[in-house]
């Protein structure tokens, strides 16, 4: 036994379609947790339409948000897992399919950025990255789309020997720049150092993490609850209209580099969409979320 | 908690008049919906050219919704919609409300000053959507009007709907000129140096 092709093409669906259905429970519980703290009215009843929002759509099976997004993969491949695929194509094999067979339909949202016309397939799609676990004996795929509220919005600039402030105070003026615009209460990944690319991954993985985690630095876990409390106290609140509540949580992540340091912040609409499994040599599928 | 106000479409200018920023609404009638840059400048060229667009919009509630729609052989239906952001149409958005006189637009994220001055001269409103709100917001479509310029992709279109209770919604821009948005970015803006005090305070060990 081995992880074939249809294996991964399989998984490929699964996880884009879970992820469009269910909020994760990480997510609906920090609502509700909102939900308790918020001090203005319309906040309230926003964050009460929004867990109403997930329970009917998982109750239906059908969409969280009209707005799928575009397929986005991240591949981890363990070290000792037994594999006899071309994962890329097996990938995008399983999205066409997807894309074919799929209720209800999705909209054309993949977008050629040098014509803006839009389908469902393009050079490059589905988005995938990859990476290695060690001494793992499954790969693990996670899954999240991407559209405006979990993309648009971020940001990325590169700094000389950056203070904690400098890093911080650009983090704030990100948000404030996002302002109502990204379906908030929202999950915020922040990436330091690094490289270009290497800050903008840390970002985007951190934005992963399950909510109420706690970060195991020490001075990021303090920077976290520092950033946390800065961008609730900016007042945009659930969709914008004003609260208590613009982020459920904020996740960093750093890596070393040179003096130069890149600062990548990155944003998950409320909807918190990502779904994440391992799948086993001899066919075993372990839903992580 | 109050219940929302339950409003008739077309809406009245004094009924848009009444609505207060934060306040809840739900809305029954006729509105139209797309999520189209493109099916935006063509409602441009109709207003230049002085030609009426396929679907009247005079008076309209006109949403930044995309929805998908497909034509069966009973005609075209409507399996789900959803807002999108609004601010993209920022600079179509003042000439298309004073045109038409749109007394009711929306979507998620808002319409920038200018458009709020737009508004309070036709006495409209901005009404917010739960982004993320497809099963609840798709809930509120009685049937489908019309779909015009259907050659775009699904929510491109300009499609007309009968609603029954659609909502609620958020009152955001008032017909007076008065914002949520602008006011919360106004706030925020404020506030940033207090905030980012506290951080310094924070960091430093010295107590928020």
């Amino acid at each position: 036994m081995t992880i074939r092709d249809a294996d991964i093409a399989q998984l490929t669906q699964d996880l884009y379609s879970w992820a469009l259905r269910k909020v994760p429970d990480d997510t609906k519980q920090a609502l509700a947790r909102a939900r308790g703290a918020e001090t203005s009215e319309t906040a309230r009843k926003t964050l009460d339409m929004m867990l109403k929002s997930a329970a009917l759509a998982e109750s239906r099976e059908s969409f969280v948000c009209s707005d799928a997004g575009v397929p986005d993969y991240l591949v981890k491949i363990g070290t000792k897992a037994d594999w006899d695929s071309n994962i890329r194509s097996a990938i995008r094999a399983g999205f066409a399919h997807l894309v074919d067979t799929i209720q209800p339909p999705l909209l054309k949202h993949v977008t050629n950025p040098l014509t803006n016309e839009r389908g469902y397939a393009g050079k490059d799609m589905p988005l995938v990255s990859f990476d290695l676990i060690e001494d793992a004996d499954y790969i693990e795929i996670t899954c999240s789309p991407k559209a405006l509220g979990s993309g648009r919005w971020a940001a990325m600039e590169l700094f000389t020997f950056p203070s904690l402030a400098t890093i911080e105070t650009f983090v704030i003026d990100t948000a404030i720049k996002a302002g109502s615009q990204h379906c908030p209460p929202v999950v915020m990944g922040i990436g330091i150092g690094g490289t270009f690319d290497y800050c903008a991954k840390l970002a985007k993985e951190a934005l992963l993490r399950p909510l109420g985690t706690i970060n195991p630095v020490p001075e990021l876990a303090a920077m976290e609850q520092r950033l946390y409390d800065a961008v609730n106290a900016l007042g945009y609140g659930p969709m914008g209209t004003g609260g208590d509540t613009t982020v459920l949580g904020v996740h960093v992540d750093f890596a070393s580099g040179h003096g130069y340091t890149p600062v990548a912040v990155a944003f998950n609409c409320w909807i918190n969409r990502r779904t994440r499994a391992r799948i086993y040599g001899d066919g075993r599928v372990d839903r992580q979320e | 908690m109050s219940d929302p106000r339950n409003i008739d479409l077309p809406m009245s200018r004094e009924a848009a008049a009444e609505l207060t920023l934060g306040e809840m609404v739900t809305l029954n009638g006729p509105i139209v919906v797309t999520a189209g840059i493109p099916t935006h400048e063509r409602l441009m060229d109709c207003m230049r050219r002085g030609e009426a667009p396929p679907i009247d919009m005079r008076g309209a509630a006109f949403f930044h919704l995309g929805s998908y729609s497909r034509e069966t052989e009973e005609g075209f239906e409507v399996l789900y919609m959803n807002p999108t952001t609004s601010t993209r149409f920022n600079p179509m958005m003042p000439d298309l409300i004073r045109h038409f006189g749109l007394r009711c637009v929306g979507g998620k994220g808002g319409l920038d000053a200018h458009c709020a001055a737009a508004l309070k001269e036709v006495g409209g409103v901005y009404l917010s959507f739960l982004g993320g709100g497809a099963q609840i917001i798709s809930d509120g479509i009685r049937r489908i009007r019309n779909v015009a310029w259907s050659d775009l992709v699904a929510h491109y279109r300009l499609v007309e709907l009968e609603v029954e209770a659609l909502g609620p919604l958020t009152v955001a821009i008032d017909a007076h000129g008065n914002s949520l948005y602008d006011q919360i970015a106004e706030e925020a803006a404020l506030r940033r140096a207090a905030i980012l005090e506290r951080m310094n305070h924070a960091r430093d060990g010295r107590g928020a």
